[in-house]
């Protein structure tokens, strides 16, 4: 009698996960605060030191709804610690998409999970939004007090509207990187100890 | 008339994938109102039985169950879990993770919140449980603020509150010292007055003598014997080791001896002090400093009351076993962090074989084996284990240490894949590989029954007798009767005498 | 004298904070109400008691914006004052939403939140695993420091050099301890009735009173004002 719903276990499940996750790209961010630049290499760090905790995770989801799930609670705890709201359609979005490709290969399919993973990582980005919303708007706002174009991208090179994509892109190439390294590590602890 | 309020009829039960814990044909009927003791060594069936009556088993632990189980009326097969909580509550053996919220008053309106009852009822339910079982003082506080005894007080107390007519216990007391026993003690007396019927798993029996009414005897996951309270308490010492139980009278005289003063082992701090000795100056450390601006201010003798760890000058006789005993929050765990040079901000000294070791030197001196082990292997083998504490790898060696300790057909598991007590000795043999001379151990037979404790003492006998200096914290009178050469007594950060 | 605020005043709050820095601020007026809505939440902490980090919150504040509000009106050249500028600007920036947000962290209770999320008619399971994860971030606090101390003790806190080591020495203990944690927490709490048919109630009562509609009504006009201000005039 499989049971598609969702059990308690399942959700204290998906709050432990979430929880290591959070502390992952907390400990990440208090980084971003030795150096700007730093901030744009979240889309390396987290995808990557997150890799671990996610691809356990992966192994224990076998229904649909606890990887939306994790993205909804990422995107509300953004949101209380003062991140802003623009980020939450992206996150959710993602998490729904990563959801539905690794249902499509029944949460078993390696490289179903890999793809999956990479979509769900595009999380990250949602952290540069409320930098690149701001940006755009400082500088409009800058621009219109008459200063010049170089000062306003000198200001914001690293991260802006037209970086952003690019940071996608990297972000998915290293959340599909991680998806191995973390497979790796899940293998050769969790596998071998029989936990798996 | 008493009626039958528990029945279990010609239960198997085998666990997924696992030939530990298992029953073979188990019949037990328990009346309304009893208070039954389930004990026996680990893996005997107790915690299945428990599992059963509560309903985990089948709905949450998978395996292949046969027979019947019967609670209050209901098949537990066909009853789903959370239409039992109202019956069935079960008090678990790891006060830390056995709760679901963040503060204390969350924790006991939990399951009056998961079954739907009014917010009227859940605070009329609380405040009255509160008070019988004096909770103020733990009131509005954060459960991780807590002690054990007072989390699993408060585990007690979210039981309550859904008014079950069954209670289970599993093994409650392992990780609680003799304060916290009396607590529970006093809670399982309420309950039974009650009327509630009572069912605990156990290894230490000295603090349930006068409550139980029978005693259940399992081995090998069938019921051995069964005695009542009377019949047990006839028992002497000597046959009580036969069944391989935990000695009732030798606890239980050990506690009194404890609890008036007189240590039941030769106080480390009477001996004459030897030229080879392992000396131990100036351990001072406070976990509250007070607040400073550039430098901080070096703790002495002179700071008394604020400190939480004061220690002038120990003498530790090398090559024996001392057992470092006080009640919990006397600074046994400090002690040892220091020792061990964990605390960065306790600047004691250490002098052994005319060498001395200060700040990061006395991490290499010691090493700890600590009550979680889990959280001190890293590697996926156990060689890979040994390998890592050695300064240069040394394959031969690392056999040579294996096989001492029984555990070289292990070689290349991954060291969560193991039992608890062969964690334990992987951790030892870790130590051993280090070459770290002084050897410490936090509570390291917490949970254990007779069996396992026996093995853990003559480890650490042999680890003295191959020259190694071994402190064990530990609130086993049993473990301290066996292998100890010495007790170390501390009270609020102090060393004490004997008067 | 405490300010109980309803946890779902305080959550609107941080919108509000969040919607009104995510437009630039030009016109002095603008600048005011931004002002307004960063002097509140600490306030409101000073009312709290915190004054440590109302103080902390207040200075870094005040000198960001002086130093940005000085330096904006000279030519920047020079890399260290455009950074510097850069840095402070972004302070300025998010500083308001960190404050209302540590604020919000700080004075609820998780009970609180929970029963509002409840009264936001949020599904029970999210619900569920919003709750855990506050409860897990201590324990995996905990857990790490013990990890840690183990790691300083057999001399392997930087992996032996090697940074995936380094990761993997404090991942893999924290996953076991959190994954065995995990199974002995879901028993313990289905053994007490979650995840049952019936919907779930919460002790504490929650309910709408004179200070939180005073504040709602307070940064609904901060936010009308602003968005006025800006696009309409």
């Amino acid at each position: 009698m499989e049971s598609k719903k969702l059990t308690p276990k399942d959700f204290i499940t998906v709050g432990i996960f979430t929880a290591i996750l959070l502390v992952v790209e907390f400990a990440c961010g208090i980084l971003g605060y030795i150096h700007p630049y730093i901030v744009a290499s979240y889309v390396v760090m987290i995808p990557l030191a997150g890799s671990i905790p996610m691809m356990l995770f992966y192994s224990k989801v076998e229904k649909f709804g606890m990887i939306t799930i994790m993205s909804i609670i990422i995107a509300i705890m953004m949101f209380v610690l003062g991140m802003g709201y623009l980020g939450a359609p992206l996150i959710i979005l993602t998490g729904v998409i990563a959801d539905l490709i690794a249902r499509s290969g029944e949460y078993k399919s390696f490289k179903k999970i890999v793809i999956s993973y990479g979509v769900f990582s595009l999380w990250v980005c949602a952290n540069y939004f409320p930098v690149v919303v701001t940006a755009d708007s400082y500088r409009q706002g800058l621009l219109d007090e008459g200063y010049s174009v170089e000062y306003c991208d000198n200001l914001f090179r690293a991260v802006n509207s037209k970086t952003l994509l690019v940071l996608l892109v990297v972000c998915f190439i290293f959340g599909c990187i991680g998806a191995f390294v973390g497979k790796a590590a899940v293998k050769k602890h969790f596998e071998k100890a029989g936990i798996v | 008339m008493m009626e039958d309020i528990i029945e279990i009829k010609n239960v198997s039960f085998k666990y997924k994938g696992s030939e530990e814990g298992l029953l073979k044909d188990v019949s037990l009927s328990i009346k309304k109102g009893e208070t039954v003791l389930l004990t026996g060594a680990s893996g005997s069936g107790k915690t299945t039985i428990i599992r059963l009556i509560n309903g985990l088993i089948p709905h949450y632990y998978q395996g292949e169950l046969s027979g019947d189980v019967v609670v209050a009326g209901k098949d537990i097969r066909t009853t789903e879990l959370y239409d039992l909580a109202g019956t069935v509550g079960t008090v678990f053996q790891n006060p830390r993770s056995q709760f679901f919220s963040v503060d204390t008053d969350g924790e006991i309106a939990f399951g009056p919140e998961n079954v739907g009852l009014a917010p009227k009822e859940i605070k009329k339910r609380s405040s009255t449980i509160s008070r019988e079982m004096k909770l103020e003082p733990l009131l509005g506080r954060s459960l991780f603020e807590l002690s054990g005894g007072e989390k699993q007080k408060i585990a007690c107390a979210s039981v309550s509150a859904l008014m079950p007519d069954v209670i289970l216990l599993d093994e409650p007391s392992s990780n609680l010292d003799w304060n916290a026993m009396e607590d529970l003690k006093e809670s399982i007396a309420r309950w039974k007055a009650e009327g509630k019927t009572v069912v605990i798993s156990e290894h230490r029996l000295w603090y349930l003598k006068a409550l139980v009414d029978r005693i259940i005897y399992m081995n090998k996951g069938k019921i051995e014997h069964e005695w009542s309270r009377n019949e047990f308490a006839a028992f002497d010492e000597n046959e009580v080791k036969q069944l391989k139980l935990r000695p009732v009278k030798l606890e239980e005289n050990f506690i009194e001896n404890f609890r008036n003063g007189r240590l039941s082992g030769h106080n480390v701090v009477d001996r004459d002090s030897q030229k080879d000795d392992i000396v131990l100056k100036d351990f001072y450390f406070a976990y509250d400093q007070k607040p400073y601006f550039f430098f901080k201010h070096k703790l002495s003798a002179e700071d008394g009351d604020m400190l939480s760890l004061n220690i002038p000058r120990l003498a530790l006789p090398k090559g024996k076993v001392i057992a470092v005993t006080g009640r919990n929050g006397a600074g046994k765990s400090t002690f040892l962090r220091c020792v061990c040079g964990l605390e960065k901000d306790c600047k004691g000294v250490i002098e052994e074989d005319n060498q001395v070791y200060k700040g990061k030197k006395r991490l290499k001196l010691s090493y700890m084996v600590m009550q979680d082990v889990n959280h001190q292997l890293f590697t996926d083998s156990v060689e890979s284990e040994v390998l890592l504490s050695m300064e240069k790898e040394d394959t031969a060696r690392c056999d040579e240490i294996l096989s001492e300790l029984g555990i070289l057909e292990y070689k290349d598991k991954h060291p969560m894949a193991l039992s608890g007590g062969q964690k334990q000795r992987v951790a030892i043999a870790s130590a051993i590989g280090a070459e770290a001379k002084l050897l410490l151990f936090d509570e390291p037979t917490s949970g254990l029954d007779f069996a396992h404790m026996e093995k853990v003492g003559e480890l650490l006998k042999d680890l003295a007798e191959s020259g190694k200096t071994v402190l064990v914290s530990t609130h086993d009178p049993e473990l301290i009767d066996k292998c100890c050469d010495y007790v170390l007594c501390i009270d609020r950060g102090k060393i004490i005498a004997d008067d | 004298m405490s300010l109980k605020l309803d946890p779902r005043t305080k959550l609107f709050m941080v919108l509000v904070v969040s919607t009104i820095i995510m437009m630039s601020a030009t016109t002095t007026l603008q600048w005011i109400i931004r002002l307004i809505i960063t002097l509140i939440p600490i306030g409101l902490l000073i009312v709290e008691k915190k004054y440590a980090s109302a103080i902390r919150f207040l200075v870094m504040y005040a000198v960001a914006l002086i130093l940005m509000l000085r330096f904006l009106s000279e030519k920047p050249d020079g890399l260290i004052k455009s950074l510097l500028i850069g840095y402070c600007g972004i302070v300025v920036q998010f500083l308001p939403s960190i404050i209302t947000a540590w604020y919000v962290v700080r004075t609820t209770k998780i009970g609180e939140l929970m029963s509002a999320m409840q009264k936001m008619h949020v599904p029970d399971g999210i619900t569920i695993s919003l709750a855990v994860v506050m409860r897990f971030f201590p324990t995996i606090k905990e857990e790490y420091a013990s990890i840690r101390d183990a790691m300083k003790m057999r001399g392997v806190m930087l992996g032996g050099g090697n940074a995936f080591r380094m990761v993997e020495y404090r991942m893999i203990p924290l996953l076991f301890s959190c994954v065995s944690i995990g199974d002995e927490l879901s028993a313990a709490a289905i053994t007490r009735g979650l995840g049952g048919k019936v919907k779930r109630t919460s002790v504490v009562e929650l309910k709408l009173k004179a200070a939180d509609y005073a504040f709602i009504f307070i940064f609904t006009l901060a936010t009308a004002s602003f968005i006025f201000f800006k696009y309409v005039k």
